[in-house]
C-alpha cells in the first residue's frame, strides 16, 4: 500500500502540491486525473522516492520513505516498477538489455534464467523478433510494451504508469489499456496511472483521484466521478480529454 | 490657437501631471536600481553557492562510488576506449603541430642570440611542463568533455537517469565513476604520448628547418631534464581527468529544458571544465616548481 500523507511541494516560489493526501491499496488500479503541469508526475516520483516533498509524508508498505537515503530507498524501488511518460528506455541498449537491465544491475541471477525471463516478457509484450534492436527502430506502441515489461520483470508489488497511453494511435492505446487490465487479472498487481485522458479513467481504473491547481479535489471510486458536482469535474466529463 | 482658451486634453494633464512627479521619481530611480541590483546579485551569488554545494556532494559521491569498480568494469573499459583510444588522433595532431611550432618560433629567436643549440633544452622544458599536458587536457575537454554533457544531458531529459534510480541503479556509479576512473588512467599516458609526439616534431623541424643535428637537439634534451619537469607535466594530468570528467557530468546531470538545455548544459560543461583546466595548469607548475 502506497501512501501520501498532507504531502506539499514547491518548486522556487511555485506551489506544485497542496496538502495531498491519497491511498493505492494493493491489488486495486488508481488513476490520477488532471490537466497537463499540474503535479500528477511528480506524485508518482514522490512515491518512488525520486523526489523529496517540503513536507507531509510518503509511506510505502508502512515504511516511512520521506527522509530516506537513496542507498536505503533502492530496496522500496523494487517493490515498484515504473513505466515512465517517454518509456525512458536505455537507447544504447537492445530491447532484451532493455528488459534483463534490472536482473542484471540487482540480481545475481544465472545469465540463462535472465534469458528465460527475457524470452518471457518479449512473449508477453508481443516483441518477437525484435530481442536485437535498439529502441530507435521501434514504433510508440512498441516502446511503451518494452517500458512495461522491463517494468515487469522483477514482479513489483505495484506498477507505476505515467501517461501510459500519452502520443499513441487509438489501437496502440487500446491495447496498452487491456495489457494494464490483465496485469490485475493474471498477475494480481495493483497500478497507479497519472493521465489526463478521461476515458483512460473510466476504461481501467477502480478509483479516481482529481489534482487540480495542486490541491485532491476528488478521490473515490471512479463510477461516483459522474456524481461531482465540481465545476472542473463537470467541465472534464463533457469534455473527455484536458488540454487545458 | 493654444491661447489662454484652451480646454485642458486628457494628453496635456497626463504630461502635466508627470512633469510634476518627475523630480520625485528621479530622485527614487537610483535607489531604486541600486536595490534591483543588489536582489540580482544576491540570487545570482545564492545559485553559485548552491551550485557549488551540489557540485562538491557529487564530486564526493563519485569518489565513494570506486569501490563499485568491479561490478561496472565493463563500463570502464568502454569509457577507457572513448576517452583514451579514440582520443589518440587528436591528441597526436595538436602535438605534432605546437611542437613543430614551437620548436620553429623558439629556433628563430635564439638564432638572433647565437643559442640555436638550446633550442633542444627549451623546446623539452615547454613541451614537457606545459604545453604537452595542456593541450591534452584542452583536447579532451573539447572530446571528452562534450560527449559526456551530451550523452548524460539526454539521459537526463529524456528521464533515462531517473530510470536507473527507479530500478535500484546508483547513476553516478554506474555513469559517472566509470568515467572518472577511466580518465585518471588513460590521461596519463595520453600525456606521455602529447610530450613524445611534441618533441619529435619539434626535433624534426630542428634538423630540417634549423638544420641542427639531431644529435646535438637531444643531447640538449635527455641530461639536462630533472625529475621535477616530469612531475609537473604529469601530474596535471590526473588532475586534468578529475576537472573534465566531473564537470562535465555533473553539467549533463544539471541539463534541463529540452534540446536546447542539453545544448547549454554541455556548452557550459566544456567552458568551465577549459577555463578551470588553465588555472589549473598554472598552480600545479606555481607550487610543484616553488616545492621541488
Amino acid at each position: 500500500m502506497i501512501e501520501l500523507r498532507n504531502v506539499s511541494l514547491k518548486y522556487g516560489d511555485r506551489e506544485i502540491l497542496k496538502n495531498v493526501s491519497l491511498t493505492i491499496k494493493d491489488n486495486t488500479i488508481k488513476a490520477i486525473l488532471g490537466p497537463s503541469g499540474v503535479g500528477k508526475s511528480t506524485i508518482l516520483k514522490l512515491m518512488l522516492g525520486l523526489i523529496k516533498p517540503n513536507s507531509g509524508h510518503v509511506i510505502v508498505d508502512g515504511t516511512d520513505i520521506t527522509c530516506m537515503k537513496e542507498s536505503s530507498l533502492y530496496s522500496i524501488r523494487r517493490k515498484m516498477g515504473m513505466v515512465f511518460q517517454g518509456n525512458a528506455l536505455f537507447d544504447s541498449l537492445t530491447i532484451s538489455q532493455n528488459l534483463g537491465f534490472f536482473l542484471r544491475e540487482n540480481l545475481k541471477l544465472p545469465e540463462a534464467e535472465i534469458s528465460r525471463k527475457v524470452a518471457e516478457q518479449i512473449q508477453f509484450a508481443g516483441l518477437e523478433g525484435y530481442e536485437d534492436q535498439l529502441p530507435e527502430s521501434l514504433s510508440g506502441g512498441m516502446r511503451r510494451r518494452v517500458a512495461i515489461g522491463r517494468a515487469l520483470i522483477f514482479k513489483p508489488h505495484m506498477i507505476l504508469f505515467d501517461e501510459p497511453t500519452a502520443g499513441l494511435d487509438p489501437v496502440s492505446s487500446k491495447k496498452i489499456l487491456s495489457l494494464i487490465s490483465s496485469l490485475r487479472q493474471h498477475n494480481n498487481l495493483g497500478a497507479v496511472i497519472v493521465t489526463h485522458i478521461i476515458d483512460d479513467v473510466f476504461h481501467v481504473a477502480d478509483s479516481v483521484a482529481v489534482l487540480y491547481q495542486g490541491e485532491i479535489i476528488f478521490d473515490d471510486v471512479t463510477e461516483k466521478l459522474h456524481e461531482a458536482d465540481h465545476p472542473f469535474i463537470r467541465s472534464i466529463l463533457s469534455d473527455k480529454i484536458l488540454e487545458l | 490657437m493654444g491661447g489662454k482658451n484652451e480646454k485642458p486634453t486628457f494628453t496635456r494633464m497626463k504630461t502635466e501631471r508627470s512633469k510634476a512627479s518627475a523630480p520625485h521619481l528621479t530622485l527614487f530611480m537610483p535607489l531604486l536600481f541600486m536595490r534591483s541590483l543588489e536582489k540580482k546579485l544576491v540570487m545570482r551569488l545564492k545559485d553559485f553557492f548552491l551550485t557549488m554545494q551540489e557540485f562538491f556532494l557529487f564530486s564526493v559521491k563519485a569518489f565513494m562510488a570506486f569501490p563499485k569498480m568491479i561490478r561496472y568494469w565493463r563500463d570502464v573499459l568502454d569509457q577507457a576506449t572513448i576517452c583514451g583510444t579514440d582520443s589518440i588522433p587528436i591528441v597526436l595532431v595538436s602535438a605534432i603541430s605546437i611542437g613543430a611550432l614551437l620548436a620553429i618560433e623558439v629556433g628563430n629567436l635564439l638564432e638572433d642570440f647565437g643559442a640555436k643549440t638550446m633550442l633542444g633544452r627549451s623546446t623539452a622544458l615547454s613541451v614537457i611542463r606545459e604545453l604537452g599536458p595542456l593541450l591534452m587536457g584542452l583536447m579532451l575537454s573539447a572530446r571528452f568533455g562534450s560527449r559526456n554533457g551530451a550523452e548524460l544531458g539526454a539521459m537526463q531529459i529524456s528521464e533515462q537517469i531517473d530510470a536507473l534510480r527507479a530500478f535500484g541503479t546508483d547513476p553516478i556509479a554506474k555513469l559517472v565513476m566509470p568515467r572518472l576512473l577511466a580518465a585518471l588512467i588513460m590521461f596519463l599516458p595520453l600525456t606521455a604520448l602529447s610530450d613524445f609526439a611534441g618533441l619529435q616534431s619539434a626535433a624534426y623541424m630542428a634538423e630540417h628547418y634549423h638544420r641542427i643535428d639531431p644529435g646535438i637537439f637531444w643531447n640538449a634534451v635527455y641530461p639536462r631534464l630533472a625529475p621535477k619537469d616530469f612531475v609537473v607535466g604529469f601530474l596535471k594530468a590526473p588532475v586534468f581527468a578529475v576537472i573534465i570528467t566531473l564537470v562535465s557530468c555533473f553539467n549533463g546531470f544539471s541539463a534541463r529544458g529540452g534540446t536546447a538545455g542539453v545544448g547549454r548544459s554541455t556548452i557550459k560543461g566544456i567552458v568551465v571544465s577549459s577555463g578551470l583546466v588553465l588555472i589549473a595548469n598554472f598552480y600545479v607548475s606555481k607550487i610543484v616548481l616553488e616545492n621541488m
